[in-house]
Order: structure tokens, then C-alpha cells, then sequence
């Protein structure tokens, strides 16, 4: 990685930094042997056409995957030019470990991992992998982009519009999410597999403390779309292409598959525990069967029926 | 979890040549995805949240600030926006119209904000109609699509359909017994002023014989309907051919010319060859020709008639 970038851009950053750590030491300039040294302006000038994007997403999934959620996964590989897909890696305790190692065999800077458990629920891990933060999301309402009702349909690796809510800046582990997000999910500019024009948009927003993934594709009427004016803007549909998700952010890691927790998620509750719930309030149906028999025998003994005077009335 | 009728109502169909297709096998797979999402278990949260979760929130900022990308670098790379609709937030999770809506209004909206700002920086944003690249979706998958989609339109016209018969059936129903009504009063109404103008008449006396001469019947000669009073014999009425038909018969000898004549007459009087129909009809002649009738006959059954 490091020999593939340009040594302008090395250059820049160690200029970015310096100029950064200058700012923290109240403006000083700084000492060198052959006098002040000036700011270095028109290099920071130079830092943002010096940025490239080198995102790479590493996408796989864990064995014994549904087949639902391993069409969403190939849903995600088909919208994200930018990653690599790799073969399902066993959900087992270590598996962070072997993830990392994985991720810095095929030279990607970030991960989603999608975990099956029990065949029934999903979860994503989404790290950035040296050493970014990981969270891990439960995955809930999928629908795949196989569904006939969802009906737009739009370039194979153009480059999304990524809209974000406002309450995405509401709270500091959603502002990280949402830095995740545009990182992940945005396809880097000038990427080998990316298209131009940008015609379709992927909203992320927060409803109920879940963060909901639409993806529409931007439909403007036909003989207006060389130049669109004002006035087709307003004219301006989407059309749903799909997947849709939503996600339940469980907790935050500091490192990548690990390290410490920065966030965890108060109101979490996992499905097996919610199915243990359900099958608890289902329990004790033959016991309390047995109890109210045994209780009616009781009552029956303790009020005996008074002898009938007709009992007899019919038997000679 | 229904999907709004925005998906399929913004449905631009000018994406796709309209054509017939139906396929059965797209259904099938269709339901079965339904009742998947079906299956799901629904969210349940925690009443209140875990007093012990770990929220660090420096770390998170730290981490935020390790992670993200410088702040200079251009609106070009990230391509995000933000999209604050201030009052509109509260949006009801399990009202599933309302919550498609609002993340299709943010997504419209931030897609304005958007291209006003590459439209701002003179970059190609919409995809020209003769650019043709791989899409996300294959083309088959596209047909199917439109094949459900045909399908349901023409499920709602059908159901419109009867619909409009099942109304038409019940106003027509209507409309006739309107038009029954109509004519019963029409009848009453028409039989009302006949006797009414008969009244009239009477009161007057039939004093208006100037009226008579108004009635456009004219009974004078008294022979309109009459017959022609040429009789034929043995020829039965209605006979065209004058009972000839019968008289070209060979002749037999003379023992039998007696009951050949006889028969002739019968034949004439009752039919055999000519015309059925006139002959067995009453006319003024047959009726007042009490011949055939014996005198006995009544008197015989007077008892019995008493």
C-alpha cells in the first residue's frame, strides 16, 4: 500500500499533521537550522487535491448463512464496486483474529461481516481494520433487491448520494456511525469499477434508535436528463431499488474485531432472549392442567352434592 | 412489513418497453419472500435502558477523530448530506406508510440538495439515455418486474371492471321498475281520461252529433267486414283452389260414385288437402247454420244441467 501512493501525497499529509501540531503550539513557527521556517500555505492548498480515497471493503459472511441474508450480502457486493468478497469464514470464538488477518491479506482498509446465528438472526460487523473502531449491528427487516415490488433499478457501480438525517449528529457514537457509514459505503472517487453519473442515493436514517437502509434510484423524466433546470428538479421522482435494513447498533468497539467497548447499546435486548421469554410464557401448560384438576378434586371432596331423594325413584 | 404504494407509484415507466409478459414463476418466488419477511421476529426493546452500559464518550470522539478524513477534503469525495427537517422528525416506527414516506422525502431532498451542488461545480450527474452500462439488475429480473407489475394493473382494472357491472346490474334493475311504474301510470291515466271524456259525452247527451261526423270510422255500408257472399259449395273456405283439388279424382263405378260423392263433401267440410287453417275457422255463416246441432240433445240433458 504504502509503495502505490504518490509521493506527493506522502508528503502532504506529513505537511497536514505538522501544520496541525502548529496550531495546537499557538501559531509559533517552528526552528530549523536554516532559520524560521514559514507556513507552509500553499502546501496546505495542495492536501486536498492530494486526498485519494483507498477505501476497500472486505465483504463475507459466516458459514451456515441463510439464504436470504446471503442474498443481501451479494446485494451489498453488487452495490459496492470498491470491495472484494471473499469465502465465509467460521463464526467461531477467534474469529476476529482470522478476520483481521484476512482483511490485511487482501489489502482492504475496512470490513462488514455478515453473522449468521442459528439460522434466524443476522448480524454485521462493520470494522475498519487496522485499527478503527468495530461495531456490531443486529440486522432486522431485510428485504433483498430480488423483491419484484421494489422496481427501480440503476447503474451497476455509480456512485451513490449518501443522505443522512439530521439526528445523525445528534449523539457522539451516531456521528461515528455516520463517518463509518460515508466511508463504507461511499464508493471512492475515480474508483476503477465506478461509473460515472450519479443516479441513485442511499438514505440512512435513524428512526427509534435504528438506523433504516433505503436505496433509491433518481428518476427524472427522459427528454430532460441532459440538462436538467430548475424546474425538472421539482419533477424529480425515486424509484425504490433496494435492499432495505435496518440496523440495531449492539455495541462499539475500539479496535477492529475487538478491544475495548466505547458503546454499548442500553436497550438491547438479543433475540434469544426474547424467544426464551416467549417460550417460558408458553411453558407449564401440562402442570397447570394437573394443578386445576387436582384443585377441583380437592373442592369436590370438601363440598360433597347432598344425596339425591330421587336417586332411587326409577330403579324397581 | 407492507411496502407503500410510493415504490410502485412513482414507477417511471418510461424505463421499460411496454410489453406482455407474464411470468408465473416470479409469484411464487415473490410469496414466499413475503412470508419470510413475515416470519421475522419484531423488535423488542428494553422499557428503559440498562443503568450499567458503557458509553465512553471521549473514546468515541477520539476514535471519530482518528478515523474520519481530513476536514479539507472536498464535498466531491464524501457526496453525503445531511437532511434536517426539523419538526418532522417523530415519525412512527410501525406505521410503515408514514415511516417509507419519510425516508423518501430525506432522500429526495438531500438528492436536490445534491445535484444543485454538483450542477453548481459543472459535473455530469443524470446518466444519458443512450448510456448503456451494466445496471444492478439484470434485464430478465427488470421483465419480471414489469410482468408483475402489467399483472397487477390488470388484476385493479378487472376488479374495476365488475365493479361498474355490479352497479350498472342494480341501477338497471332501478331504471326498470321506474319505467314499469311510468307505464302503469301512463295506462291508469290514459283509461282515467277515456272515462272521463265518456262522462262528458254522456252529460252531454250525445248532443254533438256534428262530433259523430269526427270519428274517423264508417260504418254506413255496414259491409266493410263482410265477406264476399259468393258461395262456393263444397269448397271449404279458404280453399284456394275452388275444391277443385278434389274433383280431378278419377271415377270409380257407379255403386261407389254415391260414396265417392259423400266423401267429397266430407272431405270438403271437414278437410283433407287444401288449406288447414281458414277452414276450421268460424265465420258469420257457420255460426248462424245451427244444422248440425240435434234438438234432443238439449232437451234430454235439461235435468241434469238443473
Amino acid at each position: 500500500m504504502g509503495k502505490k501512493r504518490k509521493h506527493r501525497e506522502a508528503e502532504s499529509d506529513t505537511n497536514g499533521s505538522e501544520a496541525n501540531k502548529e496550531d495546537a503550539a499557538s501559531e509559533r513557527p517552528k526552528r530549523t537550522l536554516l532559520g524560521w521556517k514559514e507556513k507552509p500555505k500553499e502546501n496546505e492548498d495542495n492536501a486536498t487535491p492530494g486526498f485519494r480515497n483507498k477505501e476497500k471493503v472486505l465483504v463475507t459472511c459466516s458459514r451456515r448463512i441463510n439464504f436470504r441474508y446471503r442474498h443481501l450480502m451479494l446485494n451489498v457486493v453488487s452495490l459496492l464496486p470498491h470491495c472484494k468478497k471473499d469465502n465465509k469464514v467460521e463464526s467461531k470464538e477467534t474469529k476476529g483474529a482470522t478476520l483481521n488477518e484476512l482483511v490485511e491479506l487482501r489489502n482492504c482498509s475496512s470490513c462488514l461481516f455478515f453473522e449468521c446465528r442459528k439460522h434466524l438472526d443476522l448480524y454485521l460487523w462493520m470494522a475498519k481494520c487496522p485499527n478503527g473502531p468495530s461495531v456490531k449491528f443486529l440486522v432486522n427487516a431485510v428485504h433483498t433487491m430480488e423483491e419484484l415490488k421494489l422496481t427501480g433499478n440503476h447503474l451497476k457501480g455509480s456512485r451513490p448520494l449518501l443522505t443522512f438525517s439530521a439526528n445523525f449528529s445528534k449523539d457522539a457514537h451516531w456521528m461515528l456511525l455516520k463517518e463509518m457509514l460515508i466511508q463504507i459505503f461511499g464508493i471512492p472517487k475515480g474508483h476503477q469499477k465506478s461509473k460515472p453519473y450519479h443516479d441513485h442515493v442511499f438514505a440512512f436514517s435513524i428512526v427509534d434508535d435504528h438506523i433504516w437502509f433505503r436505496n433509491y434510484q433518481i428518476a427524472v423524466p427522459h427528454n430532460e436528463s441532459d440538462k436538467v433546470s430548475r424546474g425538472s428538479l421539482e419533477k424529480m421522482t425515486l424509484v425504490e431499488v433496494g435492499p432495505r435494513f435496518c440496523l440495531n447498533p449492539i455495541k462499539i468497539f475500539g479496535g477492529s474485531f475487538g478491544g475495548p467497548t466505547l458503546y454499548e447499546n442500553p436497550f438491547y435486548v438479543s433475540p434469544n432472549q426474547i424467544r426464551a421469554l416467549q417460550k417460558k410464557q408458553k411453558t407449564g401448560k401440562y402442570a397447570k392442567k394437573v394443578k386445576a384438576k387436582t384443585r377441583r378434586k380437592m373442592h369436590e371432596l370438601s363440598n360433597p352434592l347432598e344425596p339425591d331423594e330421587f336417586a332411587d325413584m326409577w330403579k324397581e | 412489513m407492507a411496502i407503500n404504494p410510493i415504490d410502485t407509484g412513482v414507477f417511471d415507466e418510461d424505463d421499460m418497453p411496454e410489453d406482455e409478459v407474464n411470468d408465473l414463476g416470479d409469484e411464487a418466488s415473490d410469496s414466499e419472500s413475503q412470508s419470510e419477511s413475515d416470519a421475522e421476529g419484531e423488535d423488542v426493546k428494553l422499557p428503559e435502558a440498562k443503568a450499567n452500559a458503557i458509553y465512553d464518550r471521549d473514546g468515541i470522539m477520539d476514535k471519530l477523530g482518528d478515523m474520519s478524513w481530513p476536514q479539507d477534503v472536498p464535498w466531491i469525495h464524501r457526496l453525503s448530506v445531511d437532511v434536517d427537517r426539523g419538526q418532522e422528525q417523530e415519525v412512527d416506527v410501525n406505521d410503515d406508510l408514514a415511516r417509507e414516506l419519510s425516508f423518501y422525502t430525506q432522500a429526495l431532498e438531500g438528492t436536490r440538495e445534491a445535484y444543485e451542488k454538483l450542477h453548481s461545480m459543472g459535473l455530469p450527474f443524470l446518466r444519458p439515455s443512450d448510456y448503456y452500462a451494466e445496471m444492478v439488475k439484470t434485464d430478465s429480473h427488470m421483465e419480471k418486474v414489469k410482468g408483475r407489475l402489467l399483472a397487477e394493473k390488470r388484476k385493479m382494472e378487472e376488479a374495476d371492471e365488475r365493479k361498474k357491472a355490479r352497479e350498472a346490474k342494480k341501477l338497471a334493475k332501478e331504471v326498470q321498475a321506474q319505467k314499469q311504474k311510468e307505464r302503469a301510470k301512463q295506462k291508469k291515466g290514459e283509461i282515467e281520461a277515456v272515462k272521463k271524456w265518456r262522462k262528458q259525452r254522456q252529460q252531454s247527451g250525445f248532443s254533438g252529433g256534428d262530433k259523430d261526423g269526427d270519428l274517423p270510422f264508417d260504418f254506413e255500408d255496414g259491409k266493410t267486414f263482410e265477406r264476399t257472399g259468393k258461395k262456393r259449395p263444397g269448397v271449404a273456405p279458404g280453399d284456394r283452389s275452388g275444391g277443385k283439388s278434389r274433383q280431378g279424382g278419377v271415377k270409380g263405378r257407379k255403386g261407389m260414385d254415391k260414396k265417392m260423392k259423400k266423401r267429397e263433401t266430407r272431405d270438403s267440410k271437414f278437410g283433407f288437402g287444401g288449406k288447414k287453417g281458414m277452414k276450421k275457422q268460424n265465420t258469420a255463416k257457420t255460426t248462424d247454420d245451427l244444422r248440425g246441432f240435434k234438438q234432443s240433445d238439449t232437451s234430454g240433458n235439461k235435468k241434469r244441467k238443473r
